[in-house]
């Protein structure tokens, strides 16, 4: 079978890929722009997506941009940040209909197009700056979203378990910021910081639906000013270091919580830019990726012991982290089913049917983003951000092509480094857990 | 089989009825690398006593029919068929709701043998003490789980606080002690009650040839015998007007309030099927979107006035028995936003919603309905559901292109209705 593919366009310094398909019934507009994760910049550019979507030059308002989405039949706008490995990535997305299926005469591509371009290079500005109220209150949101990680205990879990297993390297901050720098944000200079994000931060746009590449093209010339096309653009520098594990870290943390949740954090050593990376991929599916795997199996349908238990890679920083939700007081019953998994995985405990059920699995889940217009999208950036230029047939080829010793030789590298759980109050809190 | 065509957004639905009451349809995506199929029972949460007519009336615990979900997939050989699922490339799962549960797989390859698959395990139930009781654990930490949940708690404070009698008010999961209760015999009450082929759908959508998988499906069921199954009765007791609780508050370890409210509809409203559902479904979230939706002023000016974030959303739910309005999000200053809502909300409903309102917001939920036609699983889902309700999912752009202001703001002035008000709180703990 052969797969469609992003056709990519230089436009100036900015890279365009078009994915042209039939069988969507929107187009899907998507913008990412990478910065450096790092502490002096990482709350501005956690705050950036969200005061450019306040108010543009042609809709100052936040209620005349939003009416205006609503009248391109519903258009849905959307911007966040979040972390690829050591980058900092903020993405806008516009997704709208395609007329072709509406009573609709307009061409709603170009008029989504251009109000996404105004998001991004119009936003509306006073006295030299962002317009404080907007600056304010979102701040104040931000503010609340920091907080309220807490709120979601797998999330609250997952990243404290990154903070404690990368303290000292950028990986450790959260993507959405830090308390501490919101004080000295104001809108003077984070429009400056805008600018220079702008005009020098690597900048990729995307396009998937029923549309062609020129069309595109001749659009986003029209509409994009030409400083900002031929800005002169520096490539992320990455100074990621993995360090052996020396001695495995047990953090405890205490909350009013029910239930316990267990975070282990393991160093891979194999990012999507080596060559191991399929066989990366094939060690996480066999160890926790589905409900077939050694986790899941061995800590809920074996032991009882849980509702989920699974693991998951980062694929640009060379992190596996397993979790899962248990009942406190058998925490360690949990960490002794998990460490034989992975001591399992080590020793080659590969059945042939593993091996099968999680190439079939695996290759079922990449073939399946082809119907998901965002899927699509990252999975080409991925492997871009990762400079392998993986096609998805490449990526199928070569999963189909990992063998049972690539699989160990990975779990040879793969390090458990730390041991996150976080419980209730109750218990001695002077006792060693 | 019947072939039903709709032009506008040109997609085209296959549909039969077989001998054994069994509903299917097929919806073929062309280009579409994946084949998404889902078998439900019109069997949820809340159909806690029942019985077939001519046979004895049944109640049974609470969380029985999400238990039973949990054990569907135990087969006779011992294994998982998560198993079989991932042997032949699909990714399988299942969910409960209040009102029906459904099985399902997603695949890219081997479509007929993973649809075999899905048909023969949901129509052949295998339980025993041990794999009940095993269960237990399991589920037990699903429920430590949704209770650490504030968003669920917030949500499911809400349904209690609206609901004197309806069991809708009944966690889906259940209790550790109500399940604690259940027994293998009363797995196969439920199943034998509600897994008849007459009262299930199977919707299959994607890259598939329609013809080939109607035979499919038609030989593996007239390959199987069922008896014919008489009326299933299902016995609720009678919900008053009236709201059970106007204000419930819980406190958890959480960063930020939590806040939601909204309306429970009259019995005089409840009970509706087919179109005239649909257009009240339609009508309300209509209107519920000109007061608090993301475009209005009044969501601008309480997100202005830092009392919501751009979480704040709504949405009403309708069934025969029962139906609601949700309202909420994250707060810092729940009684400050309780108070705004309830002083604004009033005179907006008397002012009514005005003409170009109405209309930006019905192009919104025309591009919204067409845009959820991009996605396999949400076309399976909400189709079952609705044509549970003798919905149409394909009316929903008709209706929307039908429906007219007048509807909207008199659907609105009977939705809106003080003594059918709940709030429900999720606060910090200190």
């Amino acid at each position: 079978m052969t797969y469609s593919q992003f056709e990519t366009i230089s436009l100036g310094n900015l890279r365009v890929h078009v994915y042209s398909s039939p069988k969507f019934k929107t187009t899907t507009l998507s913008i990412l722009i990478q910065q450096r994760l790092a502490p002096d910049v990482l709350t501005k550019t956690a705050l950036l997506p969200n005061v450019m979507q306040r108010g543009t030059a042609s809709y100052p308002s936040t209620l005349s941009l939003k009416r205006k989405l609503a009248d391109l039949y519903g258009a849905i706008l959307f911007g966040d940040v979040y972390k690829r490995g050591e980058r900092h990535i903020i993405q806008f997305g516009l997704e709208i209909a395609n007329e072709q299926y509406l009573q609709e005469k307009e061409s709603l591509l170009q008029a989504g197009l251009s109000f996404l371009c105004n998001v991004l290079t119009e936003p509306q500005i006073e006295n030299n700056g962002f317009v404080e109220s907007y600056v304010n209150q979102e701040k104040t949101i931000l503010k609340q979203k920091i907080e309220s990680l807490r709120d979601d205990k797998i999330r609250y879990a997952a990243q404290r378990s990154m903070e404690e297993m990368c303290k000292n390297e950028p990986y450790a901050l959260f993507n959405h910021g830090r308390l501490e720098d919101l004080p000295n944000i104001g809108a003077q200079n984070l429009y400056t910081y805008y600018q220079e994000v702008l005009n020098t931060c690597p900048i990729d746009i995307y396009c998937v639906g029923n549309v062609s590449s020129e069309e595109i093209l001749q659009l986003l010339e029209k509409r994009l000013p030409t400083d900002f096309i031929s800005a002169s653009r520096n490539p992320i520098q990455i100074t990621s270091t993995t360090p052996s594990v020396k001695d495995v870290k047990v953090v405890v943390d205490r909350m009013d919580v029910k239930q316990g949740k267990l975070n282990m954090g393991c160093r891979t050593h194999i990012t999507a830019s080596d060559p191991e990376y399929p066989a990366l991929i094939m060690y996480n599916g066999i160890l926790g990726g589905f409900p077939h795997s050694k986790l899941f199996t061995n800590v809920r349908e074996k032991a009882s012991l849980a509702y989920y238990a699974s693991s998951s890679i980062e694929s640009h920083k060379g992190l596996l982290t397993i979790q899962s939700g248990i009942e406190i007081g058998n925490y360690e019953k949990a960490v002794a089913i998990i460490k034989e998994q992975l001591e399992a995985m080590k020793q080659g405990q590969l059945s042939e049917n593993e091996i099968n059920q999680t190439k079939a699995t695996i290759s079922n889940q990449f073939r399946e983003q082809q119907d998901r217009p965002y899927d699509l999208i990252n999975f080409h950036f991925h492997s871009l951000l990762s400079g392998t230029h993986r096609s998805l047939s490449d990526m199928l080829e070569q999963i189909k092509g990992v063998r049972k010793e690539d699989i160990q030789k990975v779990a040879e590298k793969v390090q458990l480094d730390t041991i996150y759980f976080l419980r209730d109050q109750g218990g001695d809190p002077h006792a060693k857990d | 089989m019947q072939k039903i065509e709709h032009k506008q957004v040109q997609e085209t639905l296959f549909h039969e009825k077989l001998p054994n009451g069994l509903e299917v349809y097929i919806l073929p995506k062309e280009g579409f690398a994946k084949t998404y199929a889902t078998f439900t029972t019109k069997y949820g949460s809340i159909d806690n006593t029942f019985q077939v007519r001519g046979k004895e009336k049944v109640s049974v615990p609470d969380g029985i029919a999400h238990f039973l979900e949990h054990k569907m997939f135990e087969q006779e050989s011992g294994e998982d068929v998560f198993q079989q699922f991932s042997r032949q490339g699909a990714s399988a799962n299942a969910f409960t709701s209040f009102t029906k549960t459904a099985y399902l797989f997603s695949c890219t390859e081997n479509i007929a043998q993973n649809l075999t698959t899905l048909i023969d395990f949901v129509q052949s139930p295998y339980f025993t003490d041990e794999n009940v009781e095993k269960e237990k654990g399991i589920i037990g930490q699903e429920i430590r789980m949704y209770e650490d949940n504030p968003d669920w708690r917030v949500y499911f404070g809400l349904i209690e606080a609206m609901y004197q009698n309806h069991p809708v008010k009944i966690d889906i999961a259940g209790t550790v002690e109500s399940i604690s209760k259940i027994s293998k015999e009363m797995l196969y009450t439920c199943y034998h009650t509600f897994y008849h082929p007459s009262n299930m759908l199977l919707f299959v959508v994607g890259s598939i040839d329609p013809n080939q998988i109607m035979e499919l499906i038609k030989s593996n069921q007239a390959a199987k015998s069922f008896e014919p199954q008489a009326e299933i009765l299902r016995y609720f007791k009678e919900e008053p007007d009236e709201v059970a609780e106007k204000r419930k508050e819980i406190k958890l370890s959480v960063g930020i309030s939590k806040c939601m409210f909204g309306f429970k509809e009259s019995q005089q409203a409840l009970g509706k099927t087919g179109i005239e559902m649909l257009k009240q479904d339609l009508a309300t979230k209509i209107a519920l979107e000109a007061l608090l939706g993301s475009g209005s002023e009044l969501y601008q000016a309480l997100y202005d006035e830092g009392l919501i974030d751009e979480q704040f959303g709504f949405d009403y739910s309708l069934e025969q028995g029962y139906g609601h309005s949700l309202i909420g999000g994250d707060t810092p200053h729940p009684d400050k936003l309780l108070a705004r809502i309830q002083s604004e909300l009033p005179k907006l409903v008397q002012k009514g919603i005005v003409i170009e309102d109405f209309e930006r917001i019905r192009k919104k939920r025309v591009g919204s309905a067409l845009r959820s036609l991009n996605f396999p699983e949400w076309i399976a889902n909400q189709f079952t559901g609705y044509r549970f309700n003798d919905i149409d999912l394909f009316q929903v752009i008709p209706i929307l292109e039908q429906l007219t202001l007048e509807d909207v703001n008199s659907r609105m002035r009977e939705h809106i209705h003080w003594d059918r008000f709940a709030i429900s709180l999720v606060q910090p703990i200190n």
